[in-house]
C-alpha cells in the first residue's frame, strides 16, 4: 500500500522548525520509513510545480511553519491546502505569527525605510526600495508582495491542527506525527499539546507561595534568579500562567522565564490580554489599598514593554492583530 | 434544540413609552434568529403584566426571556420570581434598563430609540448563553464558638445560648469576667462591677447549652461559615475541677510565692493559686513554669494539704474538637506599656502606677483589700492622673482613658477626701449623654484640671513625685505623692496569632478589621467570623456589650437549628480540567474563598465564602475560572450586541 | 451622523446606582454610552476592553466605587492596575489610552455620573472613531 505522501513548507520563519524535524534523531528513520516526503524546500528538490501537478487532497498531511506575510507564502499555502487532506500549522510562527508576527507593529513602509535606509550600517543615499515589479532587458521580473500585516496561518487557510512551539519539541512532533499516522487525532482545530497552561507541570510549583504578591518588576539580566524559586516570587516576568505547557519546560530548566511561545491554553483567546491582568492582579496585590495614583502608575511602569513582552509570539492571533497606523 | 426567546419591552405608561419608539423596536427583533415572541406591555411590574408574562412563558414554551424595562434593581428579583412560578428557572431572564440608563436620559427619541434597540438586541444575545442555576443550601450547625469570656464574651454566649444551640466559650485565664472582675467602681454607674457582671457569670456557668473551657486556647480552625472545626487545647490545670470545691486550702501552704500578674505585679501568688479573690471558677491552677514540683524537686505540699484528693500532677493538655457554624472572637485588648516614654518614670520611680493598677488597689478583691496605698504603706496626700498617655504614639484615641481617669478621681475623692487631686490634660474626650456630668462633678468636687500641651517628666524630688507640665504656656511643675499614668488601650499581645489561627485580617493599629465601620462593625471579612469588644477597637463596657449582641443577633438570623443556610448562587466556579495552579487567584479573593488542593494541585472556590465579584475570575490567566451569571461568554455576548 | 459607540461597564453597587440616580434626575446622558452591568468593577478583564474595540466601539468607559468603598473590598484596586496596564499597551498599539478610561462614581453620584460620561463622549467625540480595519 502507498505510504501517505507529507509535505513541510516555510513561511516567515528563521529555519528552527526544520531544525526541529531533524532533532528528532533516530526517530526521523521511523518517519521516513512511514510516509512519503513529497515536497520539502530546505532538504529536497521538488518545486512548485511538482506540487501543482499533484491531484487535490493527495497529499496527507502539510506541516506548514511560519507565518504569512509575503504574497508568495499566501500562495503556497493555500496550494498546499488545496492539495493536502489534513493542514498542520507547525510551530509558534504559524499557530500564532510568532517572532516575525512582532512586525505588525510596523507598516511595510516603516520597515521598508528602517531596513532600506534607516539602519545605521546601510548606504542607500538614492533611496532605492524594492518593488514588487521591475523590468531588466525588457524581460518583467516579479517579488512577492510584502503585506502590510502578519498573518497566522489559520487566517489564510483553514488548519485542522496546530503543533505549538517554538520550536515544537521533538516528542511532542513524534506525538503528533503517530497520532496522525494512526488516525487518532482530537476535534479538529484542537492544539496538539496539553489543554492547561505551564505551572500546572513546572518543577518550582511545589515551592511557589499560595499567596504571591510583586512589589518590584526585575528583568532577567538584573538579579540571579533562584533556580528553586517561581519567577514571579522574585518579580522576575514570567509568562508560564498564561501560556500552554507540553514543552517540557526548556526554558524553565534554563533559569530563563518563560516567554509563551506555546501560545495561550485551552480556554483562553489573547494571551496578552490574559497576562495582561494576571499581572495586573498581583502586582502589589499585598498593600493594594494603601497605594496612592502615583504609586499605582509607577508600579504599573516598570513593566517596560507590555505589548512586545505580552505578544511576543502571538502578535497577529491576538484580539487587535496588530498595532492601529496613524 | 435552538432557544426560544421571548422578548417583553415594557412602556412603562409614558416613562418609556413616551420617550422610545418601542413598537418599532419590537417589531424589529421579533424576527430576528432565536426570537420566539416579541412584544411590549403599558406595565410589566404590575400584577396584571407578572401575570402576562408568566402566561407568555407558558403559552409561548419559552426556554428564555429578556426584559427591557426600568433598572433591574428596582424588580429583577420580583420578574425572577415569576418566571420561577411560571417554570422557568430564575437565571433564564435577562433584564436590560431602557428607562433611567436611556429614556430618562436622552432627550431625542430617535436616539434614545437607537439606544434601547441596541440594548435589547444585547441581551438578546446574551439570553441563549445563559444557564440554569439552582440555589443551593448547605447543612450547618448552629453552635457557637465564643473566645474570650470578658463582658463581650459574656453577653455573646447568654445571647445564644438556647434550645438547639450549644455555645463553647474559650477562655485564656483560668478565670471569666475578663477586665471587669477586676475593677471596682465602673462608669458612669459607678457601680460594683463584680457585682454587676456577677448574675452573668454564674448564668455563664451553670447553663447546660454553655460548655466553658478556661485555661484553655483556640489551636487550630478550618472550614468556613456554618461548618468550622474548631480544635481548643485545654491546657493542664493539675487541678480536678469536678473534684476541688474551692475552699483554697491548697494555696496557703505553697512554698513559692511570685507576682501576681492579676494584680498587676502589686501583690505577690504562689504557684497554686487563684487569680483574686472571688474568680470564677472557683478552682486553682498551677502555675507549672514557677512550680518547684514542674522544675523537678519533689514538692507535694498542696495534694497533702487538699482534703478532697483534687490535685492531679499528671493532669495532661487535652485537645478537644468541637464543630460549629460561627466564631465570635471577643478577647479583649491589652494597655500601652508607659516604659516606652521613660520620661514618666513607669517601671523606675515609686508610685508611678498605671489606671489597672490603681484599680487593683481600689478593689475590694485586690492586693490591699480595697486600700489605696503609697509603696510605704502611707495614704498618699496628693494623686496627679496623666492623660493621654500613648496617644501620640498610637495616633488613635482610646476613648475610655478620661472618663475613668474621671471615674477614679470621683471615688479617689470619696475614699480620700483630704488628697489633693489633680488631673493633667490636653483635651478631654466625654462623649454619650450620662459622662459629661462626671466631668462637672469632679470639678466641683475640687479636682483640679490642669490643660497644658502634655507632661513633660515625673521625677523624684525630695521623696515626692515632681510632675513637670507644658512646654510653653500653661506649664509648671507640681508636687505629688502618687501618679497615677492613662495608658493608650492597644491590641493584646496574643492577637497576631490569633489572627493567623482564624486568616482574619488585622487593621493598621493591628485590632481584629471589622467588615465595615458603620454598617458592619461587629463582623470580620471572613463569613461566619465575628469580632466583639476592644478586640476590635478600644471602647467601653456598654460598647462591648452591644457590639457581641449585634454579632449574636446576626448569627441567630442566618444559623437556626434545623434549616439550612442558602448560598450565594452567582459564585466562582474553577474547572479542574483548565486550571492550572498558577495560584494567581488565591491572594485575590477579599473573603479567603479561595485556597489550593494539593492534591489536585489546582485552585477550589469555597462557594459558602464566595460572594460572587468576579475579581478571581478576570485575573485567570488560563480563563479558568467561571463566574455564573456573569460568564465571559455571557457578557462578551452582551459586548458583541451593544458595540456596534 | 451616527455617534461612535462607548461601551461602558458598571459595577451594580456603586456606578450602575450612581447612573440610575442620574436618570431619576432625568439628567443628559450620552446616547452613544451603552452599559454592560458587572458585579464588580474587578470583573472586567483588558480582554472585554479589546473584544469592545473590535466590535466596533470606539471607546470603554468602566466605572467602579471609589477606592476604600468597593462593595466586594478590593475589586476596584485590581482593575485600577489592570486596566492601567492595558492602557499602557494600548499606546504602543497605536490605540489612544484616553480611550479606555477607569473612573469611580458612587451609588448616589447622580450628577457625576453624567459629568463623567459626558466628557468620555466628548473625549472620543474629539478622537474620532477607532477604525480598526
Amino acid at each position: 500500500m502507498a505510504k501517505p505522501k507529507v509535505a513541510f513548507y516555510w513561511c516567515a520563519s528563521c529555519g528552527g522548525c526544520e531544525e526541529a524535524v531533524v532533532d528528532l534523531a533516530e526517530d526521523i528513520l521511523t518517519v521516513v520509513a512511514a510516509v512519503d516526503i513529497v515536497f520539502w524546500p530546505v532538504a529536497l528538490d521538488f518545486k512548485r510545480k511538482d506540487v501543482e501537478a499533484m491531484k487535490d487532497g493527495s497529499i496527507a498531511v502539510s506541516f506548514i511553519n511560519g507565518a504569512v506575510r509575503t504574497g508568495e507564502q499566501e500562495e503556497m499555502v493555500k496550494l498546499l491546502t488545496k492539495k493536502s487532506g489534513l493542514v498542520v500549522a507547525f510551530g509558534s510562527c504559524s499557530h500564532l505569527g510568532g517572532i516575525p508576527g512582532l512586525a505588525s507593529f510596523w507598516d511595510r513602509d516603516a520597515i521598508f525605510e528602517r531596513a532600506y535606509k534607516g539602519v545605521p550600517s546601510v548606504r542607500n543615499p538614492e533611496g532605492i526600495y524594492p518593488q514588487q515589479k521591475t523590468v531588466i532587458g525588457g524581460v518583467e521580473l516579479e517579488l512577492p508582495e510584502f503585506h502590510d500585516t502578519v498573518r497566522t496561518l489559520d487566517q489564510v487557510v483553514d488548519v485542522d491542527y496546530y503543533l505549538p512551539g517554538c520550536a515544537p519539541p521533538p516528542d511532542l512532533i513524534m506525538s503528533a506525527i503517530t497520532a496522525i499516522l494512526e488516525g487518532k487525532l482530537p476535534v479538529k482545530g484542537s492544539v496538539l499539546a496539553p489543554d492547561k497552561a505551564l505551572c500546572d507541570t513546572c518543577p518550582r510549583k511545589d515551592s511557589k507561595p499560595d499567596k504571591l504578591s510583586i512589589r518590584a518588576i526585575r528583568r532577567p539580566h538584573e538579579i540571579i534568579a533562584d533556580p528553586n524559586k517561581c519567577f514571579l516570587e522574585e518579580g522576575i516576568i514570567c509568562l508560564g500562567p498564561a501560556t500552554r505547557t507540553g514543552c517540557g519546560e526548556r526554558c524553565i530548566n534554563a533559569n530563563m522565564p518563560c516567554r509563551g511561545c506555546f501560545g495561550p491554553p485551552k480556554g483562553s483567546l489573547d494571551q496578552g490580554a490574559k497576562m495582561i491582568s494576571a499581572l495586573g492582579s498581583m502586582l502589589g496585590v499585598e498593600d493594594e489599598d494603601k497605594a496612592t495614583e502615583e504609586e499605582v502608575e509607577s508600579l504599573v511602569n516598570q513593566v517596560d514593554d507590555p505589548a512586545g513582552l505580552f505578544y511576543m509570539f502571538s502578535l497577529p492571533a491576538s484580539l487587535l492583530r496588530r498595532k492601529r497606523m496613524g | 434544540m435552538a432557544e426560544r426567546i421571548g422578548v417583553y419591552v415594557c412602556k412603562c405608561g409614558p416613562n418609556i413609552g413616551g420617550k422610545v419608539d418601542v413598537d418599532t423596536i419590537v417589531n424589529d427583533v421579533k424576527d430576528l434568529e432565536g426570537v420566539a415572541a416579541a412584544k411590549s406591555h403599558n406595565l410589566l411590574c404590575s400584577a396584571d403584566g407578572l401575570a402576562f408574562l408568566k402566561s407568555e412563558i407558558e403559552k409561548q414554551k419559552l426556554s428564555r426571556v429578556v426584559v427591557a424595562a426600568c433598572t433591574p434593581k428596582m424588580y429583577e428579583q420580583k420578574i425572577m420570581r415569576a418566571c420561577e412560578e411560571a417554570g422557568l428557572n430564575p437565571f433564564l431572564m435577562q433584564m436590560t434598563n431602557i428607562r433611567e440608563q436611556c429614556a430618562w436620559v436622552t432627550p431625542d427619541k430617535a436616539q434614545a430609540t437607537a439606544k434601547a434597540r441596541s440594548l435589547v438586541m444585547a441581551a438578546i444575545n446574551r439570553a441563549p448563553l445563559l444557564e440554569p442555576i439552582e440555589r443551593k443550601e448547605i447543612e450547618v450547625r448552629a453552635d457557637v464558638l465564643v473566645v474570650g469570656g470578658g463582658v463581650a464574651g459574656l453577653e455573646a454566649c447568654l445571647s445564644l445560648a438556647q434550645k438547639g444551640r450549644k455555645v463553647y466559650l474559650v477562655e485564656k485565664n483560668p478565670c471569666i469576667g475578663g477586665l471587669a472582675a477586676r475593677f471596682e467602681e465602673v462608669y458612669p454607674t459607678m457601680e460594683c462591677a463584680p457585682c454587676m457582671i456577677a448574675p452573668e457569670l454564674q448564668e455563664v456557668l451553670q447553663k447546660e447549652n454553655i460548655e466553658v473551657f478556661t485555661h484553655s486556647e483556640l489551636e487550630e480552625t478550618l472550614g468556613s461559615f456554618g461548618n468550622f472545626t474548631v480544635r481548643i487545647r485545654r491546657k493542664a490545670r493539675y487541678v480536678n475541677e469536678e473534684a476541688c470545691i474551692g475552699c483554697g486550702a491548697c494555696v496557703e501552704p505553697c512554698p513559692v510565692e511570685v507576682s501576681n500578674e492579676y494584680d498587676e505585679g502589686l501583690s505577690k501568688r504562689r504557684a497554686i493559686f487563684t487569680p483574686f479573690a472571688g474568680a470564677l471558677p472557683n478552682v486553682p491552677v498551677i502555675d507549672k513554669d514557677n512550680c518547684r514540683r514542674f522544675k523537678g524537686e519533689e514538692c507535694r505540699v498542696c495534694e497533702q494539704a487538699c482534703p478532697f484528693g483534687a490535685i492531679r500532677y499528671d493532669d495532661k493538655d487535652e485537645v478537644v474538637e468541637k464543630r460549629v457554624g460561627a466564631i465570635i472572637l471577643a478577647t479583649g485588648a491589652g494597655l500601652f506599656d508607659p516604659k516606652a516614654l521613660p520620661q514618666y518614670g513607669y517601671g523606675k520611680l515609686d508610685n508611678v502606677v498605671t489606671a489597672l493598677q490603681l484599680e487593683r488597689l481600689n478593689a475590694s478583691n485586690g492586693p490591699t483589700g480595697g486600700k489605696v496605698l503609697l509603696k510605704n504603706g502611707e495614704k498618699p496626700k496628693s494623686i496627679a492622673f496623666v492623660f493621654c498617655v500613648g496617644r501620640k504614639e498610637k495616633e488613635y484615641c482610646s476613648g475610655i482613658c478620661c472618663m475613668y481617669s474621671i471615674k477614679l478621681a470621683h471615688v479617689m475623692r470619696e475614699k480620700l477626701p483630704d488628697a489633693k487631686l489633680y488631673c493633667f490634660y490636653s483635651d478631654i474626650c466625654v462623649p454619650k449623654k450620662e459622662h459629661q456630668q462626671w466631668y462637672d462633678r469632679v470639678t466641683d468636687q475640687g479636682v483640679e484640671f490642669v490643660r497644658s500641651d502634655g507632661v513633660v517628666a515625673v521625677a523624684a524630688e525630695k521623696g515626692k513625685l515632681a510632675v513637670k507640665y507644658g512646654t510653653g504656656s500653661p506649664a509648671g511643675t507640681v508636687s505629688l505623692d502618687m501618679v497615677v499614668l492613662a495608658p493608650a488601650v492597644e491590641p493584646s499581645p496574643d492577637i497576631e496569632a490569633l489572627a493567623g489561627i482564624l486568616d482574619t485580617s488585622r487593621d493598621d493599629h493591628g485590632f481584629f478589621c471589622e467588615e465595615h465601620a458603620l454598617m458592619k462593625p461587629f463582623a470580620t471579612a471572613l463569613e461566619g467570623v465575628f469580632a466583639a469588644g476592644s478586640c476590635q477597637g478600644p471602647k467601653d463596657i456598654g460598647d462591648a456589650v452591644a457590639q457581641a449582641g449585634a454579632a449574636a443577633g446576626r448569627i441567630l438570623s442566618r444559623l437556626i437549628p434545623g434549616e439550612k443556610l442558602a448560598l450565594e448562587p452567582m459564585v466562582a466556579v474553577v474547572d479542574e480540567d483548565l486550571c492550572s495552579g498558577c495560584r494567581t487567584c488565591i491572594p485575590l479573593c477579599p473573603y479567603s474563598a479561595i485556597t489550593r488542593d494539593k492534591e489536585k494541585g489546582t485552585s477550589v472556590v469555597d462557594e459558602a465564602l464566595c460572594r460572587g465579584c468576579g475579581t478571581c475570575v478576570a485575573a485567570c490567566p488560563s480563563g479558568a475560572i467561571k463566574a455564573r451569571q456573569f460568564t465571559r461568554e455571557q457578557i462578551l455576548a452582551e459586548i458583541r450586541g451593544v458595540a456596534k | 451622523m451616527k455617534e461612535p459607540t462607548i461601551v461602558g461597564f458598571l459595577c451594580n453597587w456603586c456606578s450602575y446606582e450612581g447612573a440610575d440616580r442620574a436618570g431619576d434626575a432625568h439628567l443628559e446622558c450620552p446616547a452613544n454610552i451603552r452599559t454592560v452591568r458587572v458585579m464588580c468593577s474587578g470583573r472586567v478583564e483588558p480582554e472585554f476592553v479589546l473584544q469592545a474595540f473590535r466590535e466596533g466601539a470606539s471607546g470603554v468607559l468602566i466605572l467602579g466605587c471609589h477606592p476604600g468603598d468597593c462593595h466586594y473590598k478590593k475589586g476596584n484596586y485590581k482593575a485600577r492596575r489592570r486596566i492601567s496596564l492595558l492602557r499602557k499597551t494600548l499606546g504602543q498599539f497605536g490605540i489612544e489610552p484616553e480611550r479606555v478610561k477607569l473612573d469611580w462614581v458612587a451609588a448616589g453620584e447622580g450628577e457625576r455620573f453624567a459629568r463623567v460620561a459626558n466628557e468620555m463622549a466628548g473625549t472620543i467625540r474629539k478622537l474620532g472613531p477607532l477604525d480598526l480595519s
